[in-house]
């Protein structure tokens, strides 16, 4: 998109100064174009008032050349050939002058980076013109900025973007790459938390391929690329047995265990005995690694069921009426302590994710008490209600058999008389 | 004639508020009983504001404290420049409990090593949202904290 930006911006650049102008020769070309009856014609004329590129100024003739018109000799360009798209968007792109006048805080290396990437060396070693290019992903004449929810590059299209050519097999087959990255991704947790949490934060294909460089991470970086913002769990990872195994036997971090395009969300149910669990998946039975993680799933669970023990007590005491709110507040450590060791299980090690549930069994177990020294006393304060209430009730009983005494009584010494 | 139709005479007029007195005087009884045993269902705290149990001047510069604000944690601070700033102490990840960290004077969560600025605002790891910020006024030796209006 910005490399779209680029490319009209490119153009711009040599005509820069009198770009903002707006030349006349622009509301020609729009004015004649807007009538055609070939979409292919009409549609930039009709698309480019939304362009980025026409809110700062420029016009038709910044990216197609020429100067009054059709005239190839002044440097018109009808449609430039996709080869030349990346050049001729960095023509403005890359000039970290020249764009200091409109965004100073946006890169000017997007060409530079594109040239590494996997579309660019397609595109300048093999001549290879099936590539994305700048327009690719940011269609010309419709370029609008990333912070634009209707930018094919805002972060929730991002997917949809890519997905254009990378979940199409007919584009794909010539390179023998699957094409179904798209459907796994819209299963993962990122997907989730983008889509359904609005967390733009989460990451799409960009965050882990690159942008303009967009590249597959190799194997030994995939373990980076995640940690970028799971640090807790790279750190782990690294000092881990695991980092030397896999790289020695060319696995990938991180993806060897969640998967790359469909990860999702991790749960204890990974460390379980059965075949398709993700531990059991390497760990063959009598292995002493396949002890190992059962132990650690053994103590997560127990804090767990500690938890949710010392929870339930505590919401049966709040329930009661009995004041709690401290023990309930200090019990929301124990969930800390129970994500930290959950994390911890990327150490490898039953010590270290033991030694992260040490302070949450202190803390449930502390709560537990506090759970049933606040029932023990809101038993003994309904022993004491059902007392009083019967020595009520049997008072209440007296003076209705006395009054029905009384009554009684009268009537009998009426009948007398 | 039957005795509805009699008239109300002085007698019958006050064993008539015994019998509905002594009724009413088991309901008064059973009813708070009934609702002590079955008490209704407790909701989430409406706290809107709280006075900290502990004076500004215990917050030295570019440390931070939790407190309770209702029934989840709250973190007030003193940046390096002495403002006073308050927000909530529960990571916009996964829920943990944020601290302080004076070597870094930011706010950390220690589950996923998600990092906060002093404006609260989420500046590294999973952490995806920024901290909600709280309201503090300091009234001579205590410190007040309440929910932005």
């Amino acid at each position: 998109m910005r490399a779209l930006a680029l490319a009209a911006a490119g153009l711009v650049l040599a005509a820069a100064p009198a770009a903002a102008q707006s030349p006349p020769s622009d509301a020609r070309c729009v004015q004649c174009h807007r009538q055609l009856a070939d979409t292919n014609l009409s549609r930039p004329a009709r698309l480019f008032p939304t362009d980025i590129h026409a809110k700062f100024g420029f016009g038709c003739l910044d990216c197609h050349g020429g100067e009054t018109g059709k005239d190839s000799a002044a440097g018109f360009i009808a449609k430039p050939n996709r080869k030349d798209i990346p050049a001729l968007c960095g023509r403005c792109h890359s000039d970290a002058q020249f764009m200091k006048q409109y965004d100073p805080s946006l890169r000017v290396d997007q060409v530079e980076e594109y040239k590494t990437s996997v579309h660019g060396k397609r595109l300048f070693e093999f001549g290879d013109t099936n590539v994305a290019v700048c327009i690719s992903c940011h269609p010309a004449h419709e370029i609008r900025p990333p912070s634009d929810p209707e930018s094919t590059v805002y972060a929730l299209n991002v997917p949809a973007t890519c997905g254009h050519c990378h979940a199409d097999p007919k584009r794909m087959a010539p390179y023998h790459i699957p094409t179904d990255q798209l459907a796994q991704y819209k299963t993962s947790v990122h997907w989730e938390w983008m889509s359904k949490q609005g967390d733009l934060s989460a990451p799409a294909c960009n965050d882990c391929h690159g942008n303009h460089g967009a590249a597959p991470p190799g194997v030994a970086s995939v373990k980076n690329v995640c940690g970028q913002c799971h640090s807790t769990m790279m750190t782990l990872f690294t000092g881990s047995g695991h980092a030397d195994y896999f790289v020695q036997r060319d696995l990938p971090g991180c993806e060897t265990c969640h998967s790359n395009h469909a990860i999702h969300a991790p749960s204890d149910s990974f460390l379980v005995e059965m075949a398709d669990s993700v531990c059991a998946m390497c760990h063959q039975p009598g292995d002493s690694a396949r002890v190992a993680f059962l132990a650690i799933r053994h103590l997560i669970d127990s804090l767990r069921v500690a938890r949710d023990s010392a929870t339930a007590i505590l919401d049966r005491a709040q329930q009661a009426g009995m004041e709690v709110s401290q023990a309930q507040f200090e019990l929301a450590d124990a969930k800390d302590a129970l994500l930290k060791a959950r994390s911890a299980i990327h150490s490898f090690s039953v010590d270290t994710v033991a030694a992260q549930l040490k302070s949450g069994f202190a803390i449930t177990t502390h709560a537990e008490q506090r759970g049933a020294a606040a029932m023990h006393e809101h038993l003994f304060r309904r022993e004491g209600l059902a007392v009083a209430v019967l020595l009520i009730l049997g008072v209440i009983a007296g003076i209705w058999l006395l009054i029905r005494e009384i009554e009684h009584r009268q009537k009998h010494s009426s009948r007398s008389s | 004639m039957s005795d509805t139709s009699a008239p109300v005479t002085r007698k019958r007029f006050v064993r008539w508020l015994l019998g509905t007195s002594v009724g009413g005087l088991v309901a008064a009884v059973l009813y708070p009983v009934t609702r002590y045993i079955i008490p209704p269902k407790v909701g989430e705290s409406a706290a809107s504001s709280v006075t900290l149990p502990f004076p500004p001047t215990e917050i030295a510069k570019n440390t931070g404290r939790i407190f309770k604000f209702g029934n989840k944690p709250g973190i007030i601070l003193r940046t390096p420049n002495g403002d006073l700033r308050a927000f909530t102490a529960v990571c916009t990840h996964l829920g943990c409990t944020v601290q302080y960290r004076s070597d870094l004077s930011e706010i950390w969560c220690a589950c996923h090593n998600g990092t906060y600025d002093l404006n609260g605002r989420n500046i590294s790891g999973p952490p995806p949202k920024p901290l909600t910020p709280f309201d503090v006024r300091v009234r001579g030796t205590q410190i007040v904290v309440s929910r932005k209006a």
